[in-house]
């Protein structure tokens, strides 16, 4: 029943004329959200007591490295669909995602080198939540590569789920490092339960830019899984028509 | 399963160059080190550690390069497919011969220089027992990154394999502290026996996967 | 005895059609010869009947579970560091080394059996590669192009083999630009994609 509920769901025909009318929706809620949560971090915050003005990375860094591990963590829900229920369009948003989150870890590093610099006097620490986004990075470029590499697209295709969900492991690790090893970083400053150490006026903001930056990505991602599937698909009659 | 752990041996056994070269190139790197430094202004026995791990994360790698590549090229894959239907044993014996072969005594060249280089000798066998789990580890996971890139060359083969690796590396790292400081060691070994266990029993699965991938 | 069947397979490869709704039988002591232009997908038919490559669509039966099959692809499968009698003695438990020492006597490569494999001729390797499927005992015999690089003598070793092999109940599949001698049913792949 699972199966027959995933295959009416999961077809590409049916993705790319879902996404059709969902994109102009996205893309508008997630840059008018990110407008209004940039410029209202960037402008209107307070100055942190102790690192001043130069804790206003937050707003681009926080998010970035939020979905940095999300995105991966929807890309092994969508191996995980490939592998065991042969589910082609969950490979084609595999093979989209994986550019957008390389991309997005790499800002992530990017502002946390910028924030180091004032805040702790350096631009890289051999910490492990660094490192581990590091590896993350290197997780998503071996993804890329190692798709690249074979003319055989169901092959590439079958070998990256099963590489995405073998380096899901790496995800917990970076979760759990502030509290395995003792680092630099400063420990989860929000948190689901409980309240949080950051101020209101900080937080909202954050928030919003959280936001904003994820239905932004998810646009992002319609528009290279489209284009993905139209080209992979191309010899279907629905593409035929459609273009 | 024997016959298959035959062949493996008698296949590597032949091969010079794939299991006499990583332990020239461990004991290169680790004669090399001391002599590039100025050892009057550093202490060699705190961070020599360091480059036994360094070495044997490199020899590892370099050992387990192209495991498969040889029968995927050669058609023997396929073969052992008709007789097994599976590669599960196939990669199991592989790993079994390689780890036994190459890894044990790299690991020992390593446990020979850390004594030769201010650990004590009764950390010896704890040494030992270390850089034999971290490479049983190891070569588990740089065989799953052959598998996946099998004749794609070295570079696929880093991107795949080395985010996994780098956990083990932490794991050793914490094992030789605690026998540096001499505590802790028990329950770090007690790990690594542990996630050896289980890699060892899980990961030829995955890899035989891979590898029904690529002939398919 | 049927030995295997497919019936009604289909194989799509990069969303291309290699064939479709193909059916065969193969029984004891009957051989079937598989033809093709270059690319018509012969060789992959026969991965696919040996199970080696999934199909699309369709369904493959064999006699039982424990059909004992020898094959030799385009690939020979031997160790080109080890010597021919290092790689038969890799292949063949003591049982059959011997005869399989017999067929390197048959196919003159008893003199370079202690040279490296790697530097033997084209036809040579294909020779020692041939071995496999010579000296070992099996229900069937699935070959690829297996008349490549082979002198007369030696095809006709082959040929007589395929007699013998067919009369003792063997079943046989084979893809080849060569006729062999043996009386065959025939599969034209590029006929059949039509």
């Amino acid at each position: 029943m699972i199966s027959a509920f995933i295959h009416k769901f999961s077809s590409p025909k049916s993705f790319v004329q879902i996404t059709k009318t969902l994109y102009p929706l996205f893309i508008f809620t997630g840059l008018s959200m990110l407008i209004i949560g940039w410029t209202w971090g960037l402008l209107f915050a307070p100055p942190d007591a102790v690192q001043g003005n130069s804790y206003r990375i937050i707003f681009l860094h926080v998010p970035a490295v939020i979905f940095a591990e999300l995105i991966y963590f929807f890309m092994a829900l969508c191996a995980l669909m490939h592998i065991v229920w042969r589910v082609r369009l969950a490979a084609y948003l595999i093979k989209s995602a994986a550019p957008i989150g390389a991309m997005i870890t790499f800002i992530g590093l990017f502002s946390g080198s910028i924030w180091g610099i004032p805040t702790w006097g350096t631009w890289w620490q051999w910490d492990a939540r660094i490192t581990s986004t590091l590896i993350l990075f290197i997780m998503y470029l071996g993804i890329l590569t190692l798709h690249g590499s074979f003319s055989n697209l169901e092959k590439s295709d079958r070998l990256m789920s099963i590489l995405v969900v073998i380096g899901v492991v790496n995800i917990p690790i970076i979760k759990k490092s502030v509290d395995w090893w003792s680092t630099l970083h400063q420990p989860a400053s929000i948190s689901v339960s409980g309240g949080s150490s950051i101020d209101p006026s900080m937080l909202y903001p954050l928030i919003i830019s959280v936001i904003g930056l994820g239905f932004t990505l998810i646009s992002l991602g319609i528009l290279t899984s489209r284009s993905y599937i139209l080209g992979r698909e191309k010899n279907k009659k629905w593409v035929l028509d459609h273009v | 399963m024997l016959r298959l752990i035959k062949i493996e041996s008698s296949k590597l056994f032949y091969k010079l160059k794939s299991w006499l070269g990583p332990m020239l190139i461990m004991i290169l790197v680790l004669t090399a080190f001391p002599l590039s430094i100025d050892i009057s202004q550093f202490d060699l026995e705190k961070f020599y550690f360091s480059i036994i791990v360094v070495s044997l994360l490199m020899t590892s790698f370099l050992a387990t390069e192209g495991m498969f590549e040889e029968d995927f090229e050669d058609g023997s894959l396929e073969q052992e497919f008709l007789i097994e239907q599976d590669f599960y044993k196939v990669v199991l014996s592989k790993i079994f011969v390689y780890v036994c072969f190459i890894g044990v005594p790299i690991a020992l060249i390593g446990a020979i220089f850390s004594v030769a280089n201010g650990v004590a000798i009764e950390s010896f066998v704890s040494v030992f027992l270390s850089l034999s789990l971290s490479n049983l580890l190891l070569f588990n996971l740089f065989a799953f990154g052959n598998a996946l890139s099998i004749n794609k060359g070295a570079m696929l083969g880093v991107l795949t394999s080395l985010p996994l690796a780098l956990p083990v590396i932490i794991l050793l790292g914490t094992a030789i502290r605690s026998i540096q400081y001499g505590n802790g060691f028990l329950e770090i070994i007690s790990l690594m026996i542990g996630m050896g266990f289980l890699i060892s029993a899980i990961m030829p699965l995955i890899i035989s996967t891979a590898l029904k991938t690529h002939i398919d | 005895m049927k030995l295997i069947s497919a019936q009604n397979i289909s194989y799509k490869i990069n969303e291309k059609m290699l064939f479709h709704n193909l059916s065969l039988e193969v029984y004891s002591g009957e051989g079937l010869h598989i033809k093709g232009g270059n690319g018509s997908g012969k060789s992959t038919l026969l991965k696919i009947l040996l199970g080696i490559t999934s199909l699309s669509k369709g369904l493959i039966e064999y006699k039982n579970q424990d059909l004992k099959i020898s094959y030799l692809g385009h690939k020979n499968a031997i160790k080109n560091y080890l010597t021919p009698a290092q790689n038969l003695q890799l292949l063949f438990g003591n049982a059959s080394l011997s005869n399989a020492f017999e067929w390197l006597e048959k196919l003159n490569l008893f003199q370079v059996q202690d040279e490296l494999t790697a530097n033997l001729s084209f036809g040579q390797q294909k020779k020692l590669a041939l071995i496999r499927v010579l000296a070992q005992s099996s229900e069937l015999i699935v070959l690829d192009e297996p008349f490549v690089g082979l002198d007369t003598a030696a095809s006709d070793l082959l040929n007589s083999f395929f007699v013998q092999k067919l009369s003792e109940g063997t079943g046989l599949i084979l893809t080849s630009h060569i006729q062999p001698s043996v009386e065959c049913q025939v599969i034209e792949l590029d006929k059949a994609n039509a």
